[in-house]
């Protein structure tokens, strides 16, 4: 049962950063993929409806922690106090910038909420690949399970690697995401953006895994991340013929499947432990410190609530999903006295959307 | 600054700013409802742009409620560690049902209702409306068993080494004090939902604008806002201050500021409890009425404080005015929907000869927020000096690694970010006031406002 608890919580992160990554990653290159206001706002349009539904992953999965192993859900979040409250504010950051962009026709503010949305979503995976870095490395933990988590600790060379290797994949993933799901100049620059994104993640996912396996060696759970390395590779190899093929869905599909087989790498690397110490002497906070109390009757209500959240969440995104036509924005309701003045960009790339089809609903 | 009043500040500051918007989404959240699905089985365009106004207020509560929400669960790991360690296994459950069955529920269905009108039909979007209304009532009891078993603990075994655990889910979802405690909070926050409809209505029906959504919001409002200013008090409220006289007999004296036990205890309507000298000064008391409400006998015995240790005591003077300015509120704002109500069934609350009726609804507007507040300081303040009543003292449940300067570094950042998220919270919500129901969309896209 306590595996089975820590199944539930690797899946549910595997899905956050599947889902939620890919609006992390299209906020990430969007910069470099949309240059022009409107092109901007389209690419904020893109993830308008999921990014929500997508973060509440990592809340449910924090809370998931919290009920079935409390004690590293203590020892975790009191120990990285303050590198959390600060993803808890660029969080409220990219929450914001989402909200607000569109609500004043100023080429000033938009560019003011662009850069909050990029560089906090940016940051957000910096911050998450570290943390999955030092969890990997271990954590000084003291003879009462807690510690205290520096920033000279924490911020350590293998950990900022696997930062970076963050960033790379997950910018990779959005840019897959943006060029599927978006129409125009952006989704080609996103297509061209992929083959060095290609190249820096091998690289990276070569050297992540190497120092990695030299780290933990051959442990006795590291059946999984076995099988997982032949996965990576050949999604990754698949991401690449898929890209050459110009298929964005291939390409988007194949970056979910490199995803999620290092989520499962990770998750097979920790396990049993669920927060390590380092140095690796004493074993750290593992599954088998959970009560085992009612674990049943609880890990099935997860397990029935989740399914459910699963069947309504793929027929509302199936049905919401298709390319965002270029010039969308997320709708606002404009003030009549606060005429829009577009800008030069805004003339050049702007296509009028598609009228609605007349429903009896608005009719 | 001690490091556990450093810690009850920032998680009194955070939740009770986030607790302003959730107040809102639960109360709007019927109203949204309503109006989604008659506007989708009438067709009638006018009911159709009410659900869309109602829809884009609803929206910007949600979105900066889920912003201010997730640092509530966050702070029970990082600022109090030793109590999530030793009762996770009880109190992680219905926060992580809270995740699983009604955030995501709310969050997904918002997505559909503000964006899905393009690929839906009226009838799925309408049920939409629906499953955001559930999502935000579901949320509102998974977090309400989570205090309430935190007022009154059930379903728990302690462990050898001192740990609590869950023994019963069941009896933790069924706990009889979050029943209570459920419906109490439910029906204020309908009653706040209803001031905010009908003082919006009675907003544009003062400026003669948009008067026939005025004319519509005020009288739902008042009606909504007069039958709920009712089940507040009657059962609700009546029987949550039963199962506090029962369980937590200190809460109640220090909520009416009662020193000396008595026989036939009065009920203190005014006064200012002076905590050194033990008295309440410059009261006005109603004789008897504490000890009928409490026990139902008119001369039964109450234990005042002076009865229990100090030690035992709650903050007196926070929890007797979080008490007095709820229910003093609640009695106001009852007589306000009274007269709203008694003349809308005149016929006579759209006359020009009863505008100021339509001020008072207008001026109403803050005030179920504050009863509302008062309320849960009550209740959470008068919880001390434990965090789970007689389990386990609020000064054991702190973080061991985190010290006071970083709580206090981090309650000045949430500070900051939230007077940010107020004036934009404000400008984004008075501007679609401003804008209006009548207000088309200028283009085709679904409903507007929040991205969330």
């Amino acid at each position: 049962m306590n595996a089975v608890g820590f199944a539930i919580i690797a899946f549910m992160l595997a899905a956050y950063v599947l889902l939620d990554g890919y609006d992390l990653g299209v906020a990430t290159i969007s910069p470099l993929v949309a240059r022009s206001d409107a092109e901007r706002a389209t690419s904020m349009r893109i993830i308008g409806p999921f990014w929500n539904g997508n973060e509440v992953w990592l809340i449910a999965a924090g809370a998931v922690l919290f009920a079935l192993f409390p004690r590293a859900y203590a020892s975790s979040f009191s120990g990285f106090y303050l590198p959390l409250i600060v993803v808890l504010w660029l969080f409220m950051f990219r929450g914001i910038a989402l909200e607000l962009r569109g609500h004043f026709p100023s080429e000033i503010w938009h560019q003011f909420w662009d850069f909050c949305f990029s560089a906090s979503s940016a940051l957000l995976i910096l911050v998450f690949g570290v943390a999955i870095g030092n969890l990997l490395r271990g954590v000084p933990l003291d003879a009462n399970g807690y510690f205290q988590g520096t920033f000279a600790f924490l911020l350590n060379p293998y950990a900022l690697l696997v930062g970076l290797f963050a960033i790379v994949t997950l910018a990779q993933h959005g840019a897959a995401f943006l060029w599927m799901r978006a129409d125009g100049p952006p989704a080609d620059r996103a297509k061209t953006l992929m083959k060095p994104l290609w190249i820096a993640a091998v690289l990276l996912y070569l050297l992540v895994t190497g120092v990695t396996f030299g780290m933990h060696g051959m442990g006795p759970d590291f059946g999984i991340v076995v099988v997982m390395a032949p996965i990576s590779l050949a999604s990754l190899m698949l991401m690449h013929m898929q890209t050459s093929r110009q298929s964005a869905s291939g390409t988007f599909y194949s970056s979910c499947v490199f995803v999620v087989s290092l989520m499962v790498a990770a998750a097979g690397t920790l396990y049993p432990y669920l927060l390590p110490a380092f140095p690796a002497s004493y074993g750290g906070i593992s599954i088998y410190d959970s009560p085992p109390t009612a674990l049943l009757t609880r890990i099935l209500v997860i397990v029935a609530g989740l399914t459910l959240v699963i069947a309504y969440g793929t027929f509302a995104v199936r049905r919401m999903s298709g390319k965002v036509p270029a010039g969308s924005k997320i709708p606002v309701y404009r003030l009549e006295e606060e005429p829009v003045r577009p800008s030069v960009h805004e003339e050049e790339s702007y296509v009028p959307l598609p009228a609605d089809p007349p429903t009896k609903y608005l009719s | 600054m001690d490091v556990v009043i450093a810690d009850r500040l920032q998680f009194a500051f955070t939740i009770m700013f986030h607790y302003l918007f959730p107040i809102t989404t639960m109360g709007l959240a019927p109203f949204v409802a309503a109006y989604t699905v008659k506007a989708a089985r009438t067709g009638d365009p006018d009911t159709a742009a009410a659900a869309s106004f109602w829809t884009k207020i609803f929206a910007i509560n949600f979105a900066i409620g889920v912003v201010t929400g997730i640092p509530m669960e966050f702070q029970f790991g990082t600022n109090w560690a030793a109590f999530s360690d030793r009762s996770g296994s009880v109190i992680g459950q219905p926060l992580a049902m809270e995740g699983i069955y009604a955030f995501f529920l709310e969050s997904v269905f918002l997505g559909v209702l503000l964006f899905g009108k393009r690929f839906f039909t009226p009838m799925v979007h309408a049920a939409a409306a629906i499953l955001v209304f559930i999502g935000t009532w579901l949320s509102g009891f998974f977090i309400v068993v989570t205090d309430a078993w935190m007022q009154h603990p059930v379903g728990y075994v302690i462990a050898p080494n001192g740990r609590i655990e869950m023994r019963s889910l069941w009896a933790v979802l069924t706990n009889p004090f979050a029943i209570w405690q459920y419906t109490h909070v439910i029906s204020a926050a309908i009653l706040t939902g209803g001031f905010l409809v009908a003082g919006i209505g009675a907003y544009y029906l003062l400026s003669r604008r948009d008067e026939a959504f005025g004319r519509r919001f005020v009288r739902s409002g008042a009606i909504v806002a007069f039958i709920f200013s009712l089940l507040v008090v009657y059962p609700t409220g009546d029987r949550n201050a039963a199962n506090v006289t029962e369980y937590q007999p200190i809460k109640l004296v220090a909520m009416e500021g009662l020193f000396e036990s008595t026989h036939g205890a009065p009920l203190a309507i005014i006064g200012m409890p002076d905590v050194k000298n033990r008295a309440l000064i410059d009261p006005i008391l109603v004789p008897d009425v504490l000890s009928f409400l409490a026990y139902g006998n008119f001369n039964a015995n109450v234990k005042g404080l002076n009865a229990y240790a100090t030690e035992l005591w709650p903050p007196v003077d926070l929890v007797y005015f979080g008490y007095h300015v709820m229910v003093g509120l609640g009695t106001i704002l009852q007589g306000v929907a009274l007269i709203a109500v008694a003349l809308l069934w005149r016929k006579w609350l759209f006359e020009t000869r009863w505008r100021w009726v339509l001020w008072l609804l207008m001026l109403a507007i803050p005030f179920p927020y504050i009863a509302n507040e008062a309320g849960w300081v009550t209740a959470e303040v008068g919880r001390q000096p434990w965090i789970i009543y007689g389990l386990m003292k609020t000064a054991e449940g702190t973080s061991p690694t985190v010290v006071t300067s970083e709580t206090i570094f981090t309650l000045l950042g949430f500070a900051g970010m939230y007077f940010l998220l107020g004036v934009l919270f404000l400008y984004l919500v008075l501007r679609e006031i401003a804008a209006g129901p009548g207000e088309v969309a200028p283009e085709g896209d679904a409903y507007a406002g929040a991205a969330s």
